[in-house]
């Protein structure tokens, strides 16, 4: 299991970019990868140690080799690389600030625009060009920067913060779990590829719908396989050999389900066939009649299949898959009783959760997200008259960040809006009505029997 | 109850013995050990243990109360630690869900985790922490709250918890023969191996922890920790002390979670009010034509008797869009309603600053 706690090859990471961007990468050995102004590494350097290192990028040689072909003119150069102890990227208060003087307040700055700067944009390139360290960049703008001491400390620092993001050449390789994946998709902007779906809101869900390994689960994902990961990440925690059993059955309204963001899961084809099923809305509610099937095909002894002749074999092994999956839907579909509804889906919720609660075991959790309260609420409406719901309700969840420096401790002036609710409720059994022990009805109706636990 | 089988896992039919939540209302949920002879009694009436058994999970059970003859009923619901959590009754502060379930995600918790809690207070965590986690080290100080919380541990089958007597702000993680704890040893360990990757200190001193945690955690992994505190004082601290211990991406999140309630509002549009006061207006014009009228025929009919003449009643209305005077039910089918949501009365508006940072010890390269 070395994958998930180490770097190993052909494994796709994240990696966190100076300027606080991410970069999803796989890792194939002798290759080299490229981050831009960053920098670029060899692949083979980073394997085996342990996920969450951060790495500078440096350059032995000043001079470069000679670039005479124009088409490598704008390759970043291959650095190699070098553990580094101290975290960069917080706001660890740097030593280069020593020996500056600064203001107490910004009474003298005046903004003078780029005069302020003795060194050129040229300048500055040909220092990149000669590929030295971000830090002395930093200290030589410092040096030509005509009004650095009129700052005050703090401007100071986030003035240093600021160019050391810029010219620094260091990178964090982290696993890539669901919650970076899901971060990766709002910061490259395909908010609506995951239903405006925030961290803290598939959190809940998870906890709520009771995700767990040895669960078999129903679940519908418009977000392109992101809530499947956050749910196998639940069951197996990114492990390829776990002993634990669980499976989720995906139900999916076009052809074909759309779980295209799995790929950059590090689970095997094999793993995700055996733990996650999909079936068409179609087959689910319409599903194939065993006999039928049956009289379409019947497999053969495994001998004689062995004896067939190469095209023979070939269509025969298709149509066993076929047979064996139309045995599963049938399967899945009538057979099955589900430990949780899990539904992140724009159809109509109202109409689609009573049919598919059916197939949800008693006492087991029924969750809907949505990225609109309204969606839900027209559902929490359907469903308090339907007996079988109990206790529907729709929750809010929301993370404030904090900008988080001792004696600085403030919220973040802005933050990301939105990030969906969800709808919470049991599946039950409603009982028959008792018989009176008087003819007289008191006239409670269904509807006065539900505010009680409302 | 199959004493192997512990009742947080998935189970279908109540069966004599087994824990199971009854769920009275949302804010009045009731752990009971099924028993056969037993009754569960509440204000609505009185429910025989026997009547659940055999019946699946999540399943209604309803009486008519002698008394007034009353239509009552209850749900007998498998626990979860969830469910468990409402059901508690609210002594210490507990960890909600939307905080619970956050930390949990930050702390990447997953069944290949082994993660360290302290305190255990009234162990509503530890049971979200063991449904999830491949083992969970729980660490409580206060030993009245150590000994219940080892035998709910036991009775609720959670054989991934160990459970330890400790102030871990004193005397650290580290567990050993003779420490009060549920640990098994092997046959001549002397100290547990816990290597946890994960760590929550819900602490009012988390600073005097930290320095601790070392001898506990991971070293060739990167280990998160996560710290609970209701005061920004603390958290100031905190960084100070994870800073000094080598911690990096420290970063402070606090947690809203608010529940909305599903409302309706009736639908009363200004051409129905319009006509309501056209209505009301005819009506009065009706009203003094007709004492005119009656007035008028007193003064022609002298003799007859005052007393005879009756005083004339309007006719009721019969327009009355909003069901003014009568008592509207929210969502009656004879009006038209929008529906709308409305913030629960009181929201948990504070409960505490989520603190969490990373630590890999060792960053040695393996081969």
């Amino acid at each position: 299991m070395d994958y998930l706690h180490h770097i190993t090859a052909d494994q796709h990471v994240i990696l966190k970019l100076p300027s606080g961007n991410w970069k999803i990468v796989e890792l194939k050995p002798h290759t080299s990868v490229s981050l831009g102004k960053f920098g670029a590494f060899q692949v083979d350097d980073i394997i085996g140690y342990p996920l969450g290192t951060q790495f500078e990028i440096y350059y032995e040689n000043q001079s470069q080799p000679n670039d005479d072909d124009p088409k490598n003119k704008n390759r970043t150069p291959v650095g190699k690389v070098r553990i580094m102890d101290e975290d960069v990227g917080g706001s660890t208060e740097g030593s280069e600030l020593s020996n500056v003087n600064s203001s107490a307040n910004n009474m003298n700055l005046i903004n003078i625009g780029n005069e302020i700067q003795a060194m050129t944009s040229e300048q500055i390139e040909e220092l990149k060009r000669q590929s030295i360290s971000g830090e002395e960049i930093v200290a030589k703008m410092i040096e030509s920067h005509s009004a650095f001491h009129k700052k005050t400390l703090q401007s100071q620092e986030k003035y240093l913060n600021r160019k050391k993001r810029k010219f620094a050449k260091y990178f964090t390789v982290e696993y890539l779990s669901a919650s970076f994946l899901l971060q990766w998709l709002l910061e490259k902007g395909d908010t609506q590829k995951v239903l405006d779906m925030s961290e803290e809101t598939v959190a809940m869900l998870l906890n709520v719908a009771n995700i767990r390994s040895e669960g078999q689960y129903l679940c519908m994902d418009e977000t392109g396989g992101l809530l499947v990961y956050f749910m196998l990440e639940r069951m197996f925690g990114g492990d390829n050999n776990s002993s634990h059993t669980g499976k989720i059955v995906v139900l999916h309204e076009n052809e074909h389900a759309n779980l295209d963001l799995l790929k950059y899961s590090n689970y095997s084809e094999k793993f995700i066939n055996d733990h996650v099923k999909t079936v068409s809305l179609l087959d689910f509610f319409e599903p194939p009649n065993e006999s039928e099937i049956d009289s379409y095909f019947k497999p053969i002894p495994k001998e004689e299949a062995r004896q067939l002749k190469a095209g023979k074999k070939n269509a025969y092994q298709r149509r066993l898959k076929w047979y064996y999956n139309q045995h599963e839907i049938v399967q899945l579909s009538t057979k099955s009783q589900y430990d949780a509804l899990i539904i992140a889906s724009t159809l109509q919720l109202s109409t689609l959760v009573p049919l598919l609660a059916e197939k949800v075991h008693g006492s087991r959790p029924v969750v809907c997200y949505s990225q609109f309260k309204e969606i839900l609420l027209e559902l929490t409406h359907t469903l308090y008259t339907d007996l079988r719901f109990l206790a529907p309700s729709i929750s809010e969840t929301r993370v404030r960040p904090y900008q988080s420096v001792r004696g600085k401790l403030h919220p973040l002036m802005t933050m990301r809006g939105g990030g969906g609710y969800l709808m919470w409720a049991h599946r039950v059994i409603p009982a028959p009505e008792p018989p009176a022990h008087e003819t007289e009805d008191e006239g409670n109706g269904p509807e006065e029997k539900k505010q009680k636990t409302q | 109850m199959d004493s192997s089988v512990s009742p947080f896992s998935y189970r279908d039919i109540i069966q004599e013995g087994d824990l199971a939540l009854v769920w009275i209302s949302r804010d009045n949920i009731k752990p009971i050990i099924v028993d056969a002879n037993h009754m569960f009694n509440t204000r609505y009436g009185s429910f025989s243990h026997k009547s659940m058994i055999g019946k699946p999970y999540g399943s209604q059970i309803a009486i008519r109360t002698k008394g007034q003859n009353r239509f009552s009923f209850i749900h007998v619901m498998q626990p979860s630690p969830e469910l468990w959590t409402l059901s508690l009754p609210h002594r210490t502060q507990i960890v909600y869900t939307p905080d619970s379930s956050y930390i949990m995600q930050r702390l990447n918790c997953n069944p290949c985790s082994t993660v360290i809690e302290a305190g255990t207070g009234s162990g509503s965590f530890s049971h979200a922490f063991a449904r999830t986690v491949g083992h969970l080290y729980s660490y409580e100080f206060h030993s009245v709250r150590y000994e219940q919380a080892l035998k709910e541990f036991k009775d609720h089958g959670l054989p991934n918890v160990t459970l330890t007597h400790r102030d871990v702000c004193s005397d650290g993680f580290t567990i050993k023969r003779n420490d009060p704890t549920s640990y098994l040893f092997q046959d001549d360990a002397a100290q547990a191996t816990i290597n946890a990757n994960a760590v929550f200190l819900d602490l009012p001193a988390p600073w005097d922890a930290v320095p601790l945690l070392d001898q506990v955690i991971a070293r060739d992994q990167k280990v998160g920790v996560c710290c609970f505190s209701p005061c920004i004082e603390q958290v100031d601290k905190t960084i100070e002390a994870l800073e000094k211990c080598g911690w990096t991406e420290i970063q402070m999140v606090e947690i809203q979670g608010k529940q909305w309630e599903s409302r309706r509002q009736m639908v009363r549009t200004l051409d129905d009010a319009l006509e309501r006061l056209r209505d009301v207006r005819r009506r009065k014009e009706e009203g003094i034509e007709r004492r005119k009228q009656m007035y008028d025929a007193v003064l022609k009919d002298d003799e007859a008797d005052g007393e005879k003449s009756e005083r004339p009643q309007p006719p009721k209305t019969k327009f009355n869009p909003f069901g003014k005077g009568t008592r509207v039910r929210e969502g009656d089918v004879n009006y038209q309603w929008k529906q709308v949501t409305k913030v629960e009365p009181e929201i948990k508006s504070h409960t505490s600053f989520l603190t969490f940072a990373f630590k890999i010890m060792d960053k040695s390269r393996i081969c």
